[in-house]
């Protein structure tokens, strides 16, 4: 193999300059020509029926051309969502949560159409809400969709989502459960007659939101026949099928482009705003309309699911695994969105890397009057593997085993099958584990704090299904345009992307030029999200390269018209028989003449031979922490931060460990401080002032990334997804650190510092001198 | 945002003109920006203090410390005279908020507001703090413990401009901590021991801080006073995490107290 | 709509304009100017993404209405790099990979710089305290802490340079 000249290498990001210095656009910072503005009128009910909107006190606003409301939307499909089309652009007949838009304001000035928004009158009836999972589960529950939502009206048109877009409901036990599902094998009730021990544990994870710091905006106009909108959206292929539908369009009328992404860690997945911004230019015969949502606005636009979990496990003497059934319940707001697959992945992922002979889950995901809930970096994952993991280190107690050990001796090997039917084990857990366990350290103690170290494993069924594209385009002067429809979210794709090209093309990073993410120009992407783009855009712009490299063969041929013997591309140079050579852009001009061309290379990854067996790869997750607590206070602070990065190839380790750091660093939010907290139909603290993500000065004292290089992935060089696989683990292992440290398990999150605090005086109140008991409060909210 | 007239005075004396017209005070806006984008509060006037040059500066004055209207928590912090006769103000203003805040907003704009977590209310009640008010036609200098009555409410008229902050000077150890796991510090302790005792004062935990007076450092008693402030539950905690944290704090300044060196 | 006529320096170059009373700084830098390297965030003055400079001074631009800058001088990100190139702390961002998203970026820039002249040699407490109203969810902090301290080196070892010359 030749020595790699651009992969491997922490190059700098291609995208910095232009973010240091403002230059770099986002979508929030898109401006079109003759541009009008809305705003959004949300209901003030958590459930109501709409009983009429009176417009003409805004309408009379200077400025103000049109409200428009989800009657006036006659001719279009008025609703969008990618596996149920549940949710109305605007509101029809009823509202469902408190938040929802009714109407929306267009003007000539965003003050205006502000202006106009409290003139417009929303006559309501209103009708009993459900504002929790068990008030939506009880019998005699108010009923939020009478509708099976099964109208969808082109059968046709690929599903944008990861399910088929069948209606959920029929299965379903509760008029209010939005989605069901289940996994198993083995005998679980035999297993647990035959068991040495069962742990059983129960866990709450919080509503959380994921605040991506640019909030959710996007532009739309029509131009001749075409819809074209500008979105900071994640995935603009599926956003493009959602308002295909809206507007009876073929895809090829529609045009999603995405500039540069203010963050979006799974929320700008899947439409949001999008089919706002388009009926309000439908509205106004096809001028451009632009929304920019506030944060408030974008947390009653989507949260993470909220959940509870009980986890039976059963085990033998030596700590192995018999059996673990898990019951989990999701709060899924009031639109299905993701949830259903977020209930699937708490499904998948809730029970762990490990070797487990008979399991049971049964998951169900619940409508209520909240906030709609949908993907959040590494959704069902952390709100499973806290329930899971916390259930594994529980046992380990009991049973007096190392809690390392415990897991060592039930983590699935390499080529063993975690689940039937899916892709084997491609990773050598018990050796991550081991790196793990090795650089963690409990520190030393200062005075009067307590100290707790704890770690946990994820195994995530990631990288989504494979369908992946890519377009190398070898321009006259040997210099390279990738087009991807991979949207640059701060990953550091445009730059991992260019390393790839530049890597198999041999030219320099500087004549490497990465287009992303426009439906109409660029190529399909299925998401950017589960962590795939390294590893199957990747897979596909190197196909494209080769196929680019290919070509240039042939082209040579031509160009030599008397070459007889091998020719191959070498460091950016065609070489042929007879020690002959010409550059990439010789190539390009002596195959096409005088003036030039461009020789075009494709690159498709399908779900066939290697990648036929889902997942693409797992996705591993190692993380631990050490903490200290002032038992005064409750407050914790995070000494060490570990993680592994079990990602096959680095093929920028800067990046690498940047997105550990950052995914871990969202798992400590989620863990003691994040919460969103509903009081009575509205949330407490829908702002950044009361929704406290981590500071600067929350961060671990210290951190380390351990890379872990095998080249096991399927993606290039053997490279396979990093992301959100830092995230999960963390709510376990801090739970578990907390534990340790306080003699209390807590079941509850945040770990903010009245709830430890509350965990301490239990702990002084029950005498335990090390956890065992177990720690439900109903304390702090 | 309503609209609003805006009017930019350059002397104190053209500026209480323009509140006794009903015009509304404003100088960093941290605070009254935020509640206006809101639509809580809608002025038809507002009067930007910025542009008058008297209301700038730290002085000291007959064995007072005046600090004008205009003075930013920045300007505070970084005045010797504050460090020297003032500290708990100096450890205050430095730690609140964040950089912008604190180089933009005022100490003034801070204790007319009466946001009831304000640090700044808390250190001045500690320093037996007084405040110059103004309007057209009269002056009068009110104590602060007198100044705020509650939670956003104070005793300034709407025609009277709060001009200046005197802060007498005197011999003193004191301290200054808070506990802010949020945004807003959840509890303020000032503690200053001087010639005629020992004052503490709790803010931040209730509608309004807790002002109280001991014979001598060594009789301060945390769980008492931690029993007796009053206290506002909120997400950052219920009553009796609040009443606790109280009595560590105020058990935490007191051995700071003891330790620091005058000021 | 009341309006005020304004006169300023905005990155160096004079503005005259006629602003509503009622507009927000950032607001007038992004859509009147077209400075949009200046980002709006939180709306509360707690995450730093619309910090610039008002005479030197950093501000939230969200917090502040653009009448205010009258005969200030205005300095946004897209004001600190010259035909020289990046500043020591834009520089240090792009080798300390200090940014994922970048949303966040032009308010750090902001404030790291106005950090570093009020004080060139901070330890790590102090860059934290200057930077806790400075929200970032991507990168974990860490990277930016160590692209503060290598621009302060950079500028202290330039600065010496300059004066061993
Ligand atoms: C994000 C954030 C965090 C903060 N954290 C803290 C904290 O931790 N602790 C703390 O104590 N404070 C905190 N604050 C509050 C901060 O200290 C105040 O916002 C600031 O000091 C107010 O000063 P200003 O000049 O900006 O007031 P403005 O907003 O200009 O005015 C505030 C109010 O006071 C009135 N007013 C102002 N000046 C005068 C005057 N001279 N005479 C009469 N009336 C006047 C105005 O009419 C208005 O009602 C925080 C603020 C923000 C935005």
């Amino acid at each position: 193999m030749t020595e790699r000249r651009i992969v491997g290498r922490s190059v700098p990001r291609t995208d910095a300059v232009a973010k240091v210095t403002g230059a770099a656009v986002y979508a929030v910072d898109v401006v079109m020509p003759d541009m009008l503005h809305a705003k959004v009128v949300r209901s003030d009910r958590a459930h109501a029926r709409i009983r009429g909107v009176a417009k003409d006190a805004a309408l009379a606003v200077p400025g103000v051309l049109a409200v428009v409301t989800g009657g006036d939307l006659t001719g279009l499909f008025p609703r969008f969502g990618h596996i149920v089309a549940d949710h109305a652009i605007l509101a029809i007949d009823k509202v469902r949560y408190y938040g929802e838009p009714v109407a929306l304001v267009i003007a000539t000035d965003p003050l205006i159409a502000r202006d106009a928004v409290p003139l417009v009158e929303v006559d309501y009836e209103e009708l009993p809400a459900v504002m929790d999972v068990s008030a939506a589960l009880a019998a005699d529950a108010p009923v939020l969709h009478e509708d099976d939502y099964s109208d969808v009206p082109d059968a046709d048109t690929p599903p944008g989502g990861n399910m088929s877009r069948t209606p959920v409901k029929v299965t379903s036990s509760h008029p209010n459960v939005a989605h069901e599902s289940q996994k198993g094998w083995g005998d679980v009730d035999v297993a647990f007659t035959d068991a040495h021990r069962i742990v059983e544990t129960t866990v709450h994870h919080p509503m959380l939101y994921a605040y991506a710091m640019e909030p959710y905006n996007a532009v739309a106009r029509f131009v001749e026949g075409t819809l074209e909108v500008v979105s900071t959206a994640q995935h603009p292929f599926m956003v493009a099928s959602d308002l295909a539908r809206v507007f009876s369009l073929p895809l090829s009328h529609v045009r999603v482009s995405v500039p540069y992404v203010g963050g979006g860690y799974g929320s700008k997945s899947y439409t949001k705003v999008e089919p706002l911004t388009a009926v309000g230019s439908w509205a106004v015969g096809g001028r451009p309309v632009k929304l920019v949502l506030d944060v408030e606005e974008a947390i009653y636009t989507t949260r993470a699911d909220s959940a509870d979990i009980v986890v039976r496990s059963a085990f033998a003497a030596d700590g192995s695994i018999l059996a673990r059934d898990f019951e989990i319940t999701l709060d899924t707001g009031a639109y299905a969105d993701n949830s259903p697959l977020v209930l699937d992945k708490a499904v998948n992922r809730c029970f762990g890397p490990y070797r487990i002979p008979n399991l049971r889950v049964r998951g169900k995901a619940v409508y209520t009057s909240t906030s709609p809930a949908s993907s959040y970096r590494g959704f069902g994952a952390f709100q499973g593997n806290l329930a899971g993991e916390t259930n594994i280190d529980q046992a380990a107690e009991q049973l007096g085993i190392d809690p390392a050990e415990i897991r060592r001796r039930n983590l699935v090997h390499r080529g063993e099958r975690l689940i039937p039917g899916n892709r084997a084990m491609d990773a050598d857990l018990v050796d991550d584990l081991d790196l793990l366990v090795a650089e963690l350290d409990a520190g030393s103690s200062g005075e009067g704090r307590l100290r707790g170290t704890g770690f946990g494993c994820a195994a995530t069924d990631a990288g989504a299904v494979p369908s992946s594209t890519a377009l190398v385009k070898l321009l006259s002067d040997g210099s390279v345009l990738v087009l991807t429809g991979s949207s640059e979210l701060g990953q550091g794709s445009r730059t991992v992307l260019a390393q790839i090209a530049a890597e198999e093309l041999g030219v320099g990073m500087e004549r490497v030029r990465v287009l992303q993410s426009d439906t109409a120009t660029t190529v399909f992407e299925r998401t950017t999200g589960a962590s795939r783009t390294t590893t199957l855009s990747g897979l596909a712009v190197q196909r494209a390269c080769r196929d680019v490299i290919e070509r240039v063969c042939l082209a040579a041929r031509d160009v030599w018209t008397d070459a007889a013997g091998p020719i191959e591309v070498r460091d950016g140079t065609v070489h042929g028989p007879g020690g002959r050579s010409m550059s990439l852009a010789e190539a390009v001009q002596g195959w096409f003449g005088p003036g030039g061309g461009e020789i075009l290379g494709q690159g498709v990854v399908r779900r066939t031979g290697e990648l036929a067996e889902l997942p693409p790869f797992w996705e591993i997750g190692m993380v631990g922490v050490s903490l200290e607590i002032d038992p005064d206070t409750g407050v914790i602070e995070v000494d060490q931060l570990v993680t592994v990065a079990d990602v096959g190839c680095a093929i920028n380790p800067t990046l690498v460990e940047g997105q550990d750091l950052g995914a871990a660093t969202q798992g400590l939010g989620g863990t003691i401080t994040e919460h969103l907290v509903y009081d009575g139909i509205q949330i407490a603290n829908a702002n950044m002032v009361e929704y406290r993500v981590p500071r600067i000065t929350d961060r671990p004292r210290r951190f380390r990334s351990l890379i872990v290089e095998r080249a096991d992935g399927p993606g290039p060089y053997g490279a396979k997804g990093v992301g959100e696989g830092a995230r999960n683990p963390v709510p376990g292992a801090v739970a578990a650190a907390v534990a340790r440290a306080v003699g209390v398990w807590p079941d509850t999150l945040p770990l903010n510092p009245e709830r430890v605090w509350r965990l301490i005086q239990r702990a002084k109140s029950t005498g335990t001198a090390s956890p065992g008991s177990h720690g439900s409060d109903s304390g702090p909210q | 945002m309503a609209d609003f007239e805006l009017r930019r005075p350059t002397s104190v004396a053209e500026a209480v003109e323009h509140l006794a017209e009903g015009g509304l005070p404003y100088c960093g806006g941290t605070e009254l920006i935020p509640v206006m984008q809101l639509g809580l509060m809608a002025p038809d006037i507002l009067v930007d203090l910025k542009r008058i040059e008297p209301l700038g500066g730290i002085r000291e004055d007959a064995a007072e410390i005046v600090l004008g209207a205009r003075v930013t928590h920045d300007e505070t912090a970084a005045s010797p005279l504050v460090r020297r006769h003032a500290r708990v103000l100096a450890e205050a203003t430095s730690r609140l908020g964040n950089a912008r805040v604190r180089a933009t907003g005022t100490l003034a704009g801070n204790i007319c507001f009466a946001e009831p977590r304000s640090d700044v209310l808390t250190a001045l009640l500690a320093l037996e703090a007084r405040v110059d008010l103004r309007s057209a036609t009269d002056s009068r200098t009110v104590d602060v413990a007198d100044f705020v009555e509650g939670p956003f409410a104070t005793v300034r008229q709407e025609e009277e401009l709060l001009e200046a902050i005197r802060i007498p000077v005197r011999a003193s150890r004191s301290s200054y901590i808070r506990f802010q796991p949020g945004e807003y510090p959840t509890v303020t302790v000032a503690a200053v021991q001087g010639d005629g005792g020992c004052r503490v004062v709790v803010g931040a935990v209730g509608e309004i801080p807790g002002v109280f007076t001991f014979p001598s450092a060594e009789d301060v008693d945390a769980a008492e006073i931690a029993a007796q402030v009053d206290v506002t539950e909120d997400l950052g905690g219920r009553e009796d995490y609040k009443r606790h944290v109280t009595e560590v704090f105020v058990r935490r300044a007191m051995a700071q107290l003891a330790e620091g060196s005058a000021a | 709509m009341s309006e005020t006529l304004v006169r300023t320096t905005v990155n160096g170059r004079p503005v005259e304009a006629r602003i509503p009373n009622r507009m927000l700084l950032v607001e007038f830098l992004r859509d009147r100017l077209g400075l949009t390297g200046t980002k709006v965030s939180c709306g509360m003055q707690v995450c730093g993404a619309c910090t610039v400079f008002v005479d030197e001074r950093p501000v939230s631009s969200c917090g502040v209405l653009a009448c205010d800058i009258d005969g200030a001088d205005v300095v946004t990100v897209e004001g600190l790099a010259t035909d020289d190139g990046l500043t020591p702390v834009q520089q240090a961002f792009v080798d300390c990979s200090a940014l994922q998203c970048g949303f966040c970026t032009p308010g750090f820039v902001m404030m790291c710089t106005a950090l570093l002249r009020k004080t060139p040699n901070p330890t790590e407490e102090q860059v934290a305290h200057h930077l806790e109203g400075n929200l970032c969810r991507c990168t974990g902090y860490e990277p930016i802490v160590e692209a503060v301290m290598h621009a302060a080196e950079s500028m202290s070892s330039a600065e010496s340079g300059t004066r061993h010359d």
